[in-house]
């Protein structure tokens, strides 16, 4: 079984345009989080946000991306691929080979455009020029056709677990033969469509959100994008290698369609499955990136399945206090923030914490700190019960 | 790849697919739709049935119908549009009370995830459980996805279906599109020459699948996809997958092709068929359940019916067949809009593994 | 409006906002209790009849935790809309 090698990575978020200014934001504890200004919302100003701090217009003018029905998830995914494709070093072959394939995430698609959708599907327009750009695979049949990507191509939805779902497809497409290379990866851009969603569900919060956090009161919707090139080890051989994918597993919490069970069975299975697949013991893991968003649900589930699975759970944090949760990018981000965790040897803190949650008592890395590290793992919980958990390894 | 054995399948579909199975006269579209036929959902408790708009019902009520005392080890969903009906739902609340107070029920409910989850909640499944939404191309994905997983995990179990609904989102918008349109027209001309476009259906179809050839009803041997506009490049990748298998040379009992009407998709068609074989006989299933992202799943369905009775209904068939012919391996053939290519051999349990 | 006819109007309400099929309004009892064992509502619903009591009343509740200690059976809940019904 060939092993699984990171050799590129792009990112986009409400912290940075790319892997390195994310990376010196995560230093820093940046928070990414604000008041929304991308389009007239009743709530800009009432709902902080994870906004990427650049217009749609100036993304198409940056990435060359003038075709008519682009839409503003398209073009967050084109940033981010095409920095770790740079990054990568693939060639134009290789991208073009049918051993290579494409596995991204989104949960939006092109229902960003909400107003848009509303006047196409009920007859209002003569049909805008986004007729075939609403759906979910929308995004990367844009990205195929623009790099004429050769191999499978598959786009998930499960919600907040998309991309870490679509991160370990690919990883599988390898070893099993359907694909030499993959590009993994997920996005999500911010729409009235979600924030009006996740609002009807009193799960967002009024302020910054504070993951793990007694007082938490919810999440913060955030945008963004991250890809990651893999590869495997036989032909990385030359290349700067990242980190390696050593673990994933996909279990279901099939408790409630909003809502994780408050023993946290979901992330409990998904947790230990990566361990197995990995063949690694609790012990071994050195750091979590946690799902951690800030509701209440989320936070207390996730901590009892820590408490239940680790005894004494590692060093962990949320970096949804810096970028706000970008949904279908969720896992992806936190994978290649995972990959720098490992590759510098470092941890981030996680923001706007002050007390432990009462019942589970855990406490998030709170300031920065190098340290050694040989395997992270990152979770990432959605509706739905959709529960995954990926594990990367040091080189 | 290793053989995904297939041990039941359920489709709710247009046609009486469903139950009591009667393909020999098809029904016709209505309004130029062709809706599936709704069964009573015996399964599903009451207090959940209330919320789940149609593809999440139709999904259910045949997952439900593949479940009792089985184990199944996760639920493999492709669905290119998810709950589009509670979709437009909520959008419609969200523009109609300006952002104001909304019920959240339409909008979990239009997660495309919410059909796989609702699956695992009733069979309390904690196991697997993806939900693949890659436009034409999300019921295949979903498929290479089942081969893995029973390729992982030996022994293991898992519901695989596609599903997608008709509603405002992707009939409105694709009428507006060109893909449909609403000017009088029925399922039963949809493959005469002049007839402009393709037509609107729907459909759940559901599978138990595992590595297991004891008690199988048929076995998926092979499946590809391709991206592409190009013609040559079509037919060059059906060649090479034709010939890429362990049994290249056995012969291909029947082409079935996804072939809709739309004269825009038709040379693709065309050229498949060339390449299955000029003697190999054709059937289409487009004017039973209508075009439909998924509807690939109803196709391999179509053929497990086939490999089990050994017989094609009339209606499916494009052109005469004489003589009888005994199906063992069936060549299935999907062109989604020009671009997004399927294509899946199944054989027949006797027909031996192709592994 | 009298509390009889408020009550019944609710129950008609309720069914009709959370789609509840096969219940009819003479199922319900006064008393029942809407979530847990009685007539089994869960969080989704709370949330949902915090919605229907805006639209059709014009009561505003912010907290949906505030809304379960109101909406606790179909006496609980008229006497709420009476006392605080703007329309």
């Amino acid at each position: 079984m060939s092993t699984i090698c990171i050799t590129g990575m792009g990112v986009i978020s409400a912290i940075g345009h790319s892997v390195a200014e994310n990376r010196q934001s995560l230093i820093h504890g940046i928070c990414g989080i604000s008041s929304l200004e991308l389009f007239p919302t009743k709530y800009a100003g009432l709902l902080p946000v994870g906004e990427v701090k650049i217009t749609t217009s100036a993304l198409q003018e940056k990435l060359h991306a003038f075709e008519t029905g682009i839409t503003r998830t398209t073009l967050l995914a084109l940033h981010a691929f095409a920095e770790a494709l740079a990054d990568s070093g693939l060639t134009n072959q290789q991208l073009l080979a049918d051993d290579t394939a494409l596995a991204g995430a989104t949960t939006v698609g092109g229902m960003c455009l909400t107003d848009e959708l509303y006047e196409d599907a009920n007859h209002g327009s003569p049909g805008s020029e986004y007729l075939a750009s609403y759906d979910y695979g929308s995004v990367n049949i844009y990205l195929q056709q623009r790099y004429g990507i050769g191999g499978i191509i598959n786009t998930f939805n499960t919600a907040c677990s998309s991309s870490a779902n679509a991160i370990a497809y690919g990883a599988r497409l390898m070893q099993q033969g359907f694909a030499r290379r993959c590009i993994v990866g997920g996005v999500d851009s911010l729409a009235k469509f979600t924030i009006n969603g996740f609002n009807a569900l009193h799960i967002l919060s009024p302020e910054i959100c504070a993951p793990f956090d007694r007082d938490r009161k919810g999440l913060n919707l955030g945008e963004g994008a991250a890809f990651l090139v893999l590869e495997k080890e036989e032909d990385a051989a030359g290349k700067k290698v990242y980190a390696k994918l050593t673990g994933w597993s996909n279990a279901n919490d099939a408790y409630h369609p909003s809502s994780l069970s408050p023993e946290g069975n979901g992330p409990f299975l998904a947790m230990q499955g990566a361990l197995g697949g990995a063949r690694l013991q609790p012990g071994d893991i050195d750091f979590i990136n946690a799902h951690g968003t800030g509701t209440e649900n989320n936070d207390e589930s996730e901590s009892r399945a820590m408490n239940r699975l680790f005894g004494s759970p590692p060093a962990f944090a949320s970096t949804k206090s810096n970028t706000g949760h970008t949904l279908g990018a969720a896992g992806a981000v936190a994978a290649v923030y995972s990959v720098l965790n490992l590759l510098h040897q470092e941890l981030y803190p996680g923001l706007h914490f002050r007390h432990p949650i009462p019942e589970t008592g855990l406490v998030p890395v709170e300031a920065y700190v190098k340290r050694r590290l040989q395997h992270v793992m990152s979770n990432s919980f959605g509706f739905g019960g959709n529960c995954s958990s990926l594990i990367f390894s040091n080189v | 790849m290793k053989p995904l054995f297939i041990h039941r399948s359920a489709c709710i579909s247009a046609q009486e697919t469903f139950g009591v199975i009667d393909l020999d006269k098809p029904r016709e579209s209505v309004d130029n739709l062709l809706r599936v036929i709704e069964p009573e959902y015996r399964d599903i408790p009451t207090a959940i049935l209330r919320r789940m708009g149609k593809a999440v019902r139709i999904a259910v009520g045949a997952a439900l119908d593949l479940l009792p005392c089985e184990k199944t080890d996760g639920i493999i969903i492709g669905t290119a549009n998810g709950g589009m009906e509670d979709c437009i739902k909520f959008l419609n609340q969200v523009i109609r009370y300006e952002e104001g107070l909304l019920t959240p029920g339409n909008f979990v409910q239009s997660t495309a995830n919410s059909i796989a989850s609702q699956v695992a909640m009733l069979g309390n499944n904690l196991g697997y459980n993806s939900t693949h939404v890659h436009r034409g191309l999300a019921f295949e994905n979903a498929v290479i996805d089942a081969v893995m997983m029973v390729n992982e995990f030996p022994g293991t179990r898992y519901v695989l279906g596609g599903v997608d609904e008709i509603s405002a989102y992707n009939y409105t918008v694709d009428c507006l599109g060109g893909w449909f349109s609403t000017k009088p027209a029925s399922s039963g001309d949809l493959y005469e020459p002049g007839n402009p476009v393709s037509m609107a259906g729907e459909g759940a179809t559901m599978f138990l699948v595992d590595d297991c050839a004891a008690g199988a009803l048929a076995q998926v041997l092979a499946v590809t996809t391709l991206h592409s506009n190009n013609l040559h490049a079509v037919k060059r990748h059906l060649q090479s997958f034709l010939e890429s298998q362990p049994a290249a040379g056995e012969k291909i009992d029947l082409f079935l092709t996804g072939e809709n009407g739309d004269p825009r998709l038709l040379p693709s068609y065309l050229a498949c068929e060339d390449v299955a074989g000029n003697e190999t006989p054709v059937a289409r299933f487009k004017h039973l359940g209508g075009e439909y992202p998924t509807s690939s799943a109803m196709a391999l369905w179509l053929a497990c019916q086939v490999l089990q009775q050994q017989q094609v209904p009339a209606n499916m068939m494009k052109y005469p067949v004489t003589g009888n012919v005994v199906y063992r391996k069936i060549l299935i053939y999907n062109n989604y809009r020009g671009n997004q290519h399927g294509f899946m051999i199944v054989g027949s349990i006797e027909h031996g593994s192709g592994a | 409006m009298d509390t009889e006819t408020l009550k019944q109007q609710l129950k008609e309400q309720i069914i009709k906002f959370l789609n509840l099929l096969s219940v009819k309004p003479e199922d319900i009892a006064d008393d029942q209790p809407l979530f847990g064992e009685g007539l089994g509502l869960d969080s989704i619903d709370s949330i949902e009849l915090i919605v229907l009591l805006s639209r059709e009343y014009g009561i505003t509740i912010q907290d949906p935790k505030e809304g379960r200690k109101i909406l606790v059976d179909i006496n609980t809940m008229a006497d709420y809309v009476e006392k605080h019904r703007t329309k």
